[in-house]
């Protein structure tokens, strides 16, 4: 079986993530062919979520100030900064009608599987999290995310981290952070990790590129066609582009979930856990495990990532803490599971009472959403 | 437990076959009240954003009518009959937990005005063709990888 394979570098956000939502419709109507696309943004743009606003994810007026195009993925998840040094993944292929594609989940594996293989061919030690992530020991290498199009076409996305100016991200995006120190960039530095650093070397893009393909290749069982957008894609591609990803109606639009923020402190013998959520409705969005007790930086990074996009529900919040604990035996030490259920389940009550505050305020944040992107 | 009851389809409504949303007449109107079933629901997870078009819009059947971040993904919410939205629930838009919750009867999420009910509903599944539809669609779905 033949793919196309285009790779575009430097291309602008909102023609990069036009191109990712209009051949995910045209795949799935069979107008066009199933395509892996491996491409770099222009440096720098930040991206966020789908469903994110703006002005909780990003700093805009730095972003303004330093030419930092901002725009929206038609994927889920969190925001993130793209350019020269992230290789984004974007695979598009039928999503039904065609039992060869129809295995939404095995689809996933073998997309996460295409990556991983890449990457194993340079030596890195990768693994897919289920739902969002691919990591390196608890830390996080890429993204991934899924949009399926009224057309039924799938489009897998990813954003893979070749490297990464942590110090620019966390100027870019809102963090909860109060102030940009050496001690908060090494805190990220302990989350998220890069294939040069991974590989302790300046692999050029281009290599990491190639092997990306192979991976899939191996994993998918296709032949890759190297190839471009045709005439009639370009033509939709720029209309998209027009209509939605250079709308401010599109990427300023605001969604009727306000975030929530809770945190809560609890004191152990070996030491101080505090945990802060961030909640959208009942969904915890995003975790951060701080304090002074000694734990393995991979285990809390591996609790952190398990938390993340995951419902608040006390018993299933309690399960996936322990899970973390029992395959993680050792590197928390000596703080025991139900201490760390105690502080997440108390972050998360916070959260959900100031989400109640806000919407019982009438001058709080809850927004209606509006424009034409319902 | 059978599988019918893990997902449970009403029989009160009719269903699209293939974006598994819901549509039931309400005679007292003659409006159709919209949702998305136990099946749909399985196969995105917990909903963490919903958008719905507004009221006063136009839908037509197999085009979006609003979307959703859930669990596994991002989508379009497809219309299963044409007509214009004349209400929608803003508590699905606000909370889209509910939607898990209730997805019958709290987490309905517009109201259409049909412009061809009698064609368009001759294309939905119901009465009699439930249990086979449910039963095949479980397997699907399974066989699919969407549900466990």
């Amino acid at each position: 079986m033949d793919w196309r394979l285009i790779t575009d570098d430097d291309v602008a956000a909102s023609f990069g993530l036009a191109a990712d939502e209009a051949l995910a419709q045209r795949v799935g109507m069979n107008l066009s062919q199933p395509t892996l696309r491996l491409y770099t943004y222009h440096s720098y743009c930040a991206l966020v979520g789908r469903f994110q606003n703006v002005d909780n994810e990003i700093r805009v007026e730095y972003c303004r100030d330093n030419g930092i195009t901002i725009n929206r993925r038609p994927t889920g998840g969190g925001a993130i900064i793209m350019g020269a040094d992230q290789l984004g993944v974007a695979l598009t292929i039928p999503g039904r009608g065609d039992d060869t594609y129809s295995n939404a989940r095995e689809l996933m594996g073998n997309f996460s599987e295409g990556l991983v293989r890449g990457l194993n061919q340079l030596g890195v030690e990768a693994r897919f999290r289920r739902k969002n992530d691919i990591e390196v020991n608890g830390k996080k290498l890429v993204g991934l995310g899924v949009y399926r199009a009224p057309s039924g076409g799938l489009l897998f996305h990813a954003s893979m981290l070749v490297d990464l100016d942590i110090a620019l991200m966390l100027r870019v995006l809102n963090t909860p952070f109060e102030k940009l120190s050496d001690k908060e960039i090494d805190t990220v530095a302990g989350r998220i990790t890069t294939v040069r650093r991974e590989t302790g070397s300046r692999i050029a893009l281009d290599k990491v590129r190639c092997v990306i393909a192979d991976g899939f290749v191996s994993a998918f069982e296709v032949n890759l066609v190297p190839s471009d957008f045709t005439s009639e894609e370009h033509a939709e591609i720029e209309k998209l582009e027009q209509e939605k990803y250079l709308s401010e109606d599109w990427v300023y639009q605001l969604t009727a979930v306000p975030d929530s923020n809770g945190s809560a402190k609890v004191k152990t013998d070996a030491g101080l856990i505090d945990v802060s959520v961030t909640m959208a409705g009942t969904i915890i969005k995003a975790a951060f495990i701080g304090g002074d007790f000694f734990a393995s930086e991979n285990a809390v990074a591996d609790l952190e990532a398990s938390l993340r996009w995951h419902t608040s529900q006390p018993d299933k919040v309690a399960a996936t803490i322990e899970k973390i604990f029992q395959s993680r035996k050792g590197e928390f030490n000596g703080i025991q599971p139900e201490v760390m259920i105690e502080a997440v389940t108390k972050a998360v009550a916070r959260a959900r009472v100031a989400d109640s505050q806000m919407r019982a305020d009438p001058y709080g944040c809850y927004v209606n959403p509006g424009g034409a992107y319902a | 437990m059978t599988t019918a009851d893990t997902y449970h389809i009403p029989s009160d409504r009719a269903y699209d076959r293939e974006h598994h949303m819901w549509a039931q007449f309400d005679p007292a109107s003659n409006d159709v009240f919209v949702g998305i079933d136990t099946l749909g629901l399985a196969s995105l997870g917990d909903l963490a954003y919903v958008t719905l078009k507004h009221v006063g819009q136009s839908v037509k059947r197999g085009e979006s009518l609003g979307t959703l971040e859930a669990a596994k993904m991002t989508g379009d919410l497809i219309a299963p009959i044409s007509g214009t939205i004349v209400a929608r629930n803003d508590a699905t838009v606000s909370n889209p937990g509910l939607v898990n919750q209730s997805p019958y009867v709290d987490g309905w999420m517009v109201v259409i005005k049909p412009s061809d009910w009698e064609n368009e509903s001759a294309q939905l599944v119901s009465g009699d063709g439930l249990p086979v539809w449910v039963e095949s669609e479980v397997k699907r779905y399974r066989s699919q990888g969407w549900i466990d």
